[in-house]
């Protein structure tokens, strides 16, 4: 896999957290821009110290912005925003390249 | 000032290796990297916290200038509550990681290992009337649990009702009649506690936890904070690198209005970040780090620090690659290894999923 496609693949896991971004902003109506987020960025507890109420709030947030329902999924998921978009949108796992670099 | 050495060192099992970590003598491991490390991710382990420096902020001026030293917001931490913080130079550097411990009567502020040196230059430098900074470490000593299990621990030991307080709590407790400060906080991802004991009492406290914890040394509590990407600041805070590269900025408050480095990282938030970090494994040799990481041959970043996971039973480590590059799930060689950049947290701690009964 050559850098451009590397890129496209990074690019892709960017989108997805972006959009994780923005929907976490905008439903748990926090005073920082999405971009401010890493996507390593611990979600509960330490750094962005979402609580269990937030949790609700993101699993129907979840739901109807990606269709994906994790109401039975353990905390794992909620790790940190890139490993939410690895449950958002599965294609990322599939999709990440394999071969030599 | 001198280096710190444990007070409790007489009372380490025997055979505990040591190791200098900035200003801190610091036992590096107590028996073997493997069953500590496993201690902390499967069952309780006990850490010596000695080369971590308590600094008292006391007086009327102590909180507006805790607000003015730490890049998050403190004004309204009780002193039943600690959370951490960094500690930004003015050009938005990192000089430390703290622990901020609230107070009826101020701050303690609690170093990462062996920086607290630096840390108190740094908060005499930027001293004000109204404040007195005080050093404490030799007043104390600090002693971690962490683990699963380590909430059993602390309820054999000291108190069962301080093993569910809610994360980051604060509570003035005793044990055996010494008075102690208790706090529920830890960096490895599992349940994590901290205990402030009297130096006098220190001994007897820890040779008593050693009957219920396994002790952990340096070694393997780094190894479980870079699995969870809780920074190790003497690792990851080169020079020139801004709290954005390192991937921290979760650990300051831009919406502050005011703190020392604040308009650098407002710059960095504004600005277009040339590097970002970004975890990775594979291989058994251990690159050091600025080791290059290449695609087809060509250059694109380097390593910032990495080590063998036991977890993982490879390389783990940290990667500074381009933004455009700097995500999970890529195949890149470090070296002559073909790794994959990985989606944090690199191990999922047993205590998410381990209930305290």
């Amino acid at each position: 896999m050559n850098l451009d496609e590397l890129r496209a693949t990074a690019a892709a896991r960017h989108d997805t957290c972006a959009q994780i971004k923005k929907m976490i902003v905008s439903r748990l109506d926090l005073p920082i821009e999405p971009a401010w987020i890493t996507d390593d960025q611990p979600l509960f507890g330490r750094g962005l110290e979402l609580d269990s109420l937030d949790v609700l709030e993101l699993y129907v947030a979840i739901e109807a912005e990606f269709g994906v329902a994790l109401y039975d999924s353990d905390m794992s998921v909620f790790g940190s925003v890139s490993r939410l978009a690895d449950h958002v949108n599965p294609a990322l796992v599939e999709q990440a390249p394999t071969g030599s670099a | 000032m001198e280096s710190l050495t444990s007070p409790v060192k007489a009372a380490h099992p025997d055979g505990a290796v040591y190791g200098t970590v900035l200003d801190a003598e610091v036992a590096l491991r107590f028996s073997t990297l493997d069953a500590e490390y496993e201690a902390i991710r499967e069952r309780a382990a006990l850490l010596d916290l000695s080369g971590e420096r308590i600094i008292e902020l006391s007086g009327g001026g102590a909180t507006d200038f805790a607000q003015k030293v730490l890049a998050r917001d403190v004004e309204y931490l009780t002193a039943e509550r600690c959370m951490t913080s960094l500690v930004l130079a003015e050009d938005g550097t990192v000089v430390d990681q703290v622990v901020v411990w609230g107070r009826e009567d101020g701050l303690l502020l609690e170093s990462s290992t062996g920086a607290g040196t630096r840390l108190l230059e740094h908060l005499r430098a930027h001293a004000e009337p109204g404040v007195e900074i005080t050093d404490r470490t030799a007043e104390h000593a600090l002693f971690g649990l962490e683990g699963p299990y380590a909430w059993g621990v602390v309820g054999r030991l000291i108190d069962g009702e301080l093993a569910a307080l809610p994360f980051e709590s604060v509570v003035d407790s005793q044990w055996d009649g010494v008075d102690i400060l208790f706090a529920r906080t830890g960096v490895t991802g599992e349940y994590g506690y901290k205990v402030l004991v009297p130096r006098e009492s220190a001994e007897r406290l820890w040779t008593k936890a050693l009957e219920q914890a396994v002790p952990a040394g340096q070694e393997a509590v780094e190894l479980a904070m870079l699995e969870v990407r809780q920074p190790v600041v003497r690792h990851e805070a080169g020079e020139g690198v801004d709290v954005l590269e390192m991937g921290a900025g979760w650990l300051v408050d831009i919406t502050k209005d005011e703190f020392v480095g604040r308009d650098a990282v407002v710059a960095a938030f504004e600005g277009t970040a040339e590097r970002r970090t970004v975890g990775f494994s594979g291989g058994t040799e251990v690159p050091e780090p600025g080791t290059p990481v290449t695609v087809g041959g060509e250059k694109i970043g380097e390593v910032v620090h990495a080590v063998h996971s036991v977890g993982l039973k490879s390389a783990l480590g940290l990667l500074r690659l381009p933004p455009d590059l700097a995500a999970a799930g890529l195949k890149v060689t470090v070296g002559d290894t073909e790794v994959t950049t990985l989606t944090s947290p690199y191990v999922t701690p047993k205590s998410w999923s381990t209930p305290i009964i």
